[in-house]
Order: structure tokens, then C-alpha cells, then sequence
């Protein structure tokens, strides 16, 4: 009950866009296209779902203070922590490399639509966030795997929608100096207030 | 008529091509088409329009179908204020009172948005748009009496320029306008336009048991707090007798924005926008059983006081009628395929009750429903069209 809290949570109140703007980037530069904005949110989902939970192993047996010791009692005083980033960094890299490898056989058509935003996603800052995120509030794994799923469905949603709207935009008379990336901060932002209707929401 | 006539025929040649004011062309068209039916014929290949409805006649019809309300609304204000200061008045005080407070705003909000729409259309040399003469009276109407006039002013400022022209004038936004007014001064001056605000006392004292709460913040207040008195006797148990009694409520006589009280006005509203083929009805039906089913719904898993309250009360409450008619209906931003209103409707009803429920932040939830199933719309419609296309590929044979 308490990982479906959080996903629900992750998804729409804490949603990785609107309110805490991680994975900006890839956000305003592959939503011109639904179908694409489609492939990049599975991706996303999948890194995250996956990347969250060994984040979390890695941290619970290896990087934490202590967290040696089943190694045999002389590591128990070896504190690793400072090594979170970098470690976090090297599997979220390996993880997405495999994701790459995956698209491109599966599918070539979507490989070469992401381009270079496919092993972008590496450092996409959402998806190291939520790692972060993840220790920080103490989650158990099956909460953090709920996390990081949740996590990506928000991003995909967000992601989603925001193509959906600049594919409609395509017919309008943009004023010269907002047209491209101007006039998608500024759906952003209005976009943030309209999902401002979740912040706040007690579960 | 004729001297309108000839006042618009003798600027003609001023505002024609190479003439001295060419550049003011648009603003002589959008002066001249509130008289008369463009003089524009179509040619004679390609579509024909025969029909002098155009934008500019839809618009007004909109309007025409708020009156009930704004008018509703004006007696309202005065009403409210008598109630709560205690004093005997006649309807004619009632009414001076209530347009005192509503038409200043009115004036503010048409002439800062007329403005900008001007400003922005002799730089860009689009025609004027008719589209703010709805929103120009649909920003009064979702604001309390009480608004500082200057936060109108902004609000509307900021509603044109961010909310419609950056995305290219009318028909292009992806937002209600209006909204997008309201949500603007929520979110940057909240004291003006949340809590007890809501009726217009001036300098007058309220009556000793007079509460300035309204039935949804009454209602919120039950949240968490177990062994709450259930909401409709909390209602019913109210400052001044009776005042929100259903039906009492369905008429509209209790303190909220100027406009949204009257469910059975937004209905007369409704009934115009329907009858013309101005508004969809199906998004209007689809947004009321979507707050029914939602409160439903909760009445079966009843946590708490809200959720046992009625289903029908979320009708009556709030500006959920009011948001239902004149603002999910708005054809730019609403969903442009029919089974899309269904879902659009559905899920603006579901959300309001959702929001009004579990977030204590907010107790009004058609505003930020509406917007969120804005920023939606666009994707219903993808999947929408995407479904149709795959089952009509289905059924082709090569």
C-alpha cells in the first residue's frame, strides 16, 4: 500500500517536471513529435525502474557506512558514501547503454528519431535524481523500485502532453522571436500551473 | 444607421492600401464589423460561406448567454452585502450595490484586454480578435466582488499577452484565457482571492454571528477531522438561516465569485449556448456525471465528512456549473474530437471533486481541473484520431 502511495505520489504530485524541473533538457528538445515523446518516456520509465532499485542495493550493501560488514567485522568501520556520485553515475551509464543496444535492434525507426537524446538519457539529471532522492527519504526496495517507476511515468506523462500540445502548435502564428524553444518555456511554465492542481495533495 | 455608415465609409480610404493610416487597418475591420456584416464576398471557386455567423456573432452569443448570470450576479453582490451587515434593503438598493462593485471590474477588465489585444494587432497585423469579448467578461465574472481592481488589470495583462498572443491570438491558445487570469492571481497575490473574501462588506460591520465561509470551505473543513458533524447538517446549521440549503444553493444565493453562484443560471446559459450549437453538450453533461460518479464513488469509501457528503451537493457547490458551461466548452482549448469531449468532460468533473476533496491547499477544484484537462486535450484528441485510424484501416481491404 504504502509503494503504491509513493508511485501515485511520484507520478503526479512530486512529478520530476513540474515540480522539482529535473530532466529539463531532454524535455523541451524531443517533444516535437507524440510517438517520439512516446519512445523517450518508455525508455525513461524503464531506465528508472530499473537503475532506482540497483542504486539502492548498491547503496544499502556497499556504499553505506557499515554496510561492508557482511563482509566479515574488520569492514564494519569502512564508509564508502563518497563515492555515491560517481558509482550511481557509472550504472545509470552502463544501464542506458544497454537500453541503446536494446532500441536499436528493436527498433531502428525510434533509435534514429532520439538520436543523440538516447544516451543523453545517461545524464539526464531526472534519472540520477531520483537515485539521490531515493536515499535521502529512507526507502525500502520495493519503495524505491515504486519510486522510480513512478518517477518515469510522471516524466512520460509530462513529456507526452507536452508534445501532444506543440503538434497542435504547429498550425499557429507564433510571433518571430517566441517560435521554437521560447514558446515551450512558456507552455511549460503554464503547464506547471495547471499541474499545480496535484501539489498539495495529502495521501 | 446611416450616419455610422457614412462615418465608416468616409475613414475608408485612410485605412486602405497606400493610404495615410494603413497601418490602423486592422482596427478600422474590428471597429467596423461590431455594426455591420463584413463586406468581404467569397469568390466564386473554392468554398462558399454563406453564412454571416462568423466569430465575431458566436462570440456575442456567448455573451448574450452570460447575462443571466452577470446579472444574477450583480443582485447577488448586493444581496450578500445586506445579509451580512443585517439591513433591511429593496431589491433597486440591491442591485445599485452589486453593480457598484461589478462593473468597475467589468470596465477594467474590457478596457486593459481590449488594449493589449489592440497593441498587439496593429504590430502583428492580424485582425482584432474577437475572441476577448468573452473573455473580457468571463475574467469579472470568475473574480470576488472584492478584487482589487489593479490585480484585475495585471491579471488580464498577463492572461493576453502569456496566456493567448505569445501563442499567436485567438484560436491558438492552449488555455482558457480567463483561467489563466483567475490561476495567475491565485497563485501571485492568493490573500485577495481565497479565504473569506467573498462578500463585499465595505465599511459597514458584519452581524454578530455572520461567517464569511463558503459551503466548500465549510465542507474542507471536515477533512481529518474525525467525528466531524456530517456536511449537510453542517450546511444546513449555517450563519444565517437556510443559506445553504440545496436549493437554495442551486439558485445561487450565497456568497462565491460574482458570476459562478447560480447553478440555475449557468443552466439558462447552458440552454442558449446548447440551442445555438454555440457549445457542445456533450462536454457540459460529461462534466457534471464526472463529479457525480466521482462523489459517488468516494460516498462508497467514505473516509471522511466530505466524502459522505451527497453526490449532488458537488453540483450545487463552488463553480463547478459555471466552469462546466462557459469555460470547458471553449472550443480552442477544449478537445476537438467527439468522443474526446466525452473523456475531456468526464475528467474535468472527476478531477474538480478529487481536488475539492483530498487537496486541503486548494478548495476549489474546476479551475485547476479545467486547466490540467487543457494542457490534455491535445493528447485525447492523438489518441482519439490514432484509434479511429486504426480501426478504419481494419476495414479496408486492398
Amino acid at each position: 500500500m504504502e509503494a503504491l502511495n509513493i508511485f501515485i505520489k511520484s507520478a503526479f504530485i512530486d512529478n520530476m517536471i513540474f515540480a522539482y524541473f529535473l530532466g529539463m533538457c531532454s524535455f523541451l528538445a524531443v517533444s516535437k513529435k507524440v510517438s517520439t515523446a512516446i519512445g523517450l518516456g518508455a525508455a525513461v520509465i524503464f531506465v528508472l525502474g530499473i537503475t532506482v532499485p540497483i542504486n539502492w542495493v548498491m547503496q544499502t550493501f556497499i556504499l553505506n557506512e557499515g554496510a561492508l560488514s557482511w563482509l566479515g567485522a574488520s569492514f564494519e568501520t569502512i564508509d564508502l558514501s563518497f563515492l555515491t556520485f560517481i558509482m550511481f553515475i557509472a550504472i545509470i551509464a552502463a544501464i542506458v547503454q544497454l537500453v541503446e543496444m536494446i532500441i536499436e535492434k528493436a527498433s531502428p525507426a525510434l533509435y534514429g528519431s532520439l538520436g543523440i537524446f538516447l544516451p543523453l538519457i545517461a545524464v539526464n539529471c531526472a534519472i540520477l535524481g531520483a537515485s539521490l532522492f531515493m536515499i535521502q527519504r529512507d526507502y525500502t526496495i520495493v519503495e524505491a523500485t515504486a519510486y522510480g517507476l513512478g518517477s518515469g511515468v510522471g516524466w512520460m506523462l509530462a513529456i507526452v502532453a507536452l508534445a501532444a500540445v506543440r503538434e497542435k502548435l504547429k498550425y499557429s502564428h507564433v510571433p518571430d522571436g517566441l517560435k521554437g524553444l521560447g514558446l515551450t518555456m512558456l507552455i511549460t511554465g503554464l503547464m506547471g500551473i495547471a499541474f499545480k492542481s496535484f501539489i498539495g495533495i495529502a495521501i | 444607421m446611416k450616419f455610422l455608415q457614412d462615418f465608416f465609409d468616409k475613414l475608408k480610404p485612410f485605412v486602405e492600401k497606400g493610404g495615410k493610416y494603413e497601418k490602423y487597418h486592422t482596427l478600422y475591420e474590428g471597429h467596423r464589423t461590431i455594426v455591420f456584416a463584413p463586406d468581404l464576398t467569397t469568390g466564386k471557386k473554392g468554398s462558399q460561406v454563406k453564412d454571416a455567423v462568423d466569430l465575431k456573432r458566436m462570440m456575442f452569443t456567448v455573451i448574450i448567454a452570460m447575462i443571466p448570470c452577470l446579472l444574477f450576479g450583480m443582485w447577488n453582490v448586493g444581496h450578500q452585502h445586506f445579509l451580512a451587515t443585517g439591513v433591511e434593503a429593496e431589491l433597486i438598493d440591491k442591485i445599485l450595490i452589486g453593480a457598484l462593485k461589478v462593473v468597475p471590474i467589468i470596465i477594467v477588465s474590457y478596457a486593459v484586454g481590449l488594449g493589449v489585444e489592440f497593441v498587439f494587432c496593429v504590430i502583428r497585423q492580424h485582425p482584432v480578435s474577437e475572441g476577448f469579448l468573452v473573455t473580457g467578461l468571463l475574467i469579472p465574472l470568475v473574480m470576488p466582488a472584492t478584487i482589487p481592481l489593479w490585480q484585475v488589470a495585471l491579471a488580464t495583462v498577463f492572461a493576453v499577452v502569456i496566456g493567448k498572443e505569445a501563442f499567436g491570438g485567438t484560436g491558438m491558445n492552449i488555455l482558457n484565457v480567463a483561467l489563466v487570469a483567475r490561476a495567475f492571481l491565485y497563485f501571485a497575490y492568493p490573500t485577495a482571492i481565497s479565504g473569506e473574501v467573498w462578500t463585499y462588506l465595505g465599511d459597514a460591520a458584519p452581524v454578530a454571528a455572520y461567517s464569511g465561509a463558503t459551503p466548500l470551505a465549510i465542507a474542507a473543513s471536515t477533512v481529518g477531522n474525525p467525528g466531524a458533524t456530517p456536511v449537510v447538517d453542517l450546511l444546513n446549521d449555517s450563519w444565517s438561516a437556510g443559506i445553504y440549503d440545496f436549493w437554495n444553493m442551486f439558485l445561487g444565493i450565497m456568497p462565491g465569485s460574482i458570476g459562478e453562484t447560480s447553478t440555475l443560471m449557468c443552466l439558462i446559459g447552458a440552454a442558449i449556448l446548447v440551442l445555438t450549437g454555440v457549445g457542445s453538450w456533450k462536454i457540459i453533461v460529461a462534466v457534471f456525471a464526472g463529479a457525480y460518479s466521482m462523489g459517488l464513488i468516494f460516498n462508497l469509501v467514505g473516509l471522511n465528512e466530505f466524502m459522505l457528503m451527497p453526490a449532488q451537493y458537488h453540483w450545487v457547490i463552488g463553480g463547478l456549473a459555471f466552469g462546466a458551461v462557459f469555460m470547458a466548452t471553449d472550443p480552442v482549448t477544449a478537445s476537438q474530437t467527439e468522443t474526446g469531449k466525452w473523456i475531456y468532460g468526464f475528467l474535468i468533473g472527476l478531477l474538480t471533486v478529487l481536488i475539492r476533496v483530498f487537496n486541503p491547499a486548494y478548495p476549489e477544484g474546476i479551475m485547476l481541473a479545467i486547466l490540467l484537462m487543457n494542457v490534455f486535450a491535445p493528447l485525447i484528441d492523438y489518441y482519439v484520431v490514432q484509434a479511429n485510424k486504426k480501426r478504419r484501416l481494419q476495414r479496408a481491404t486492398v
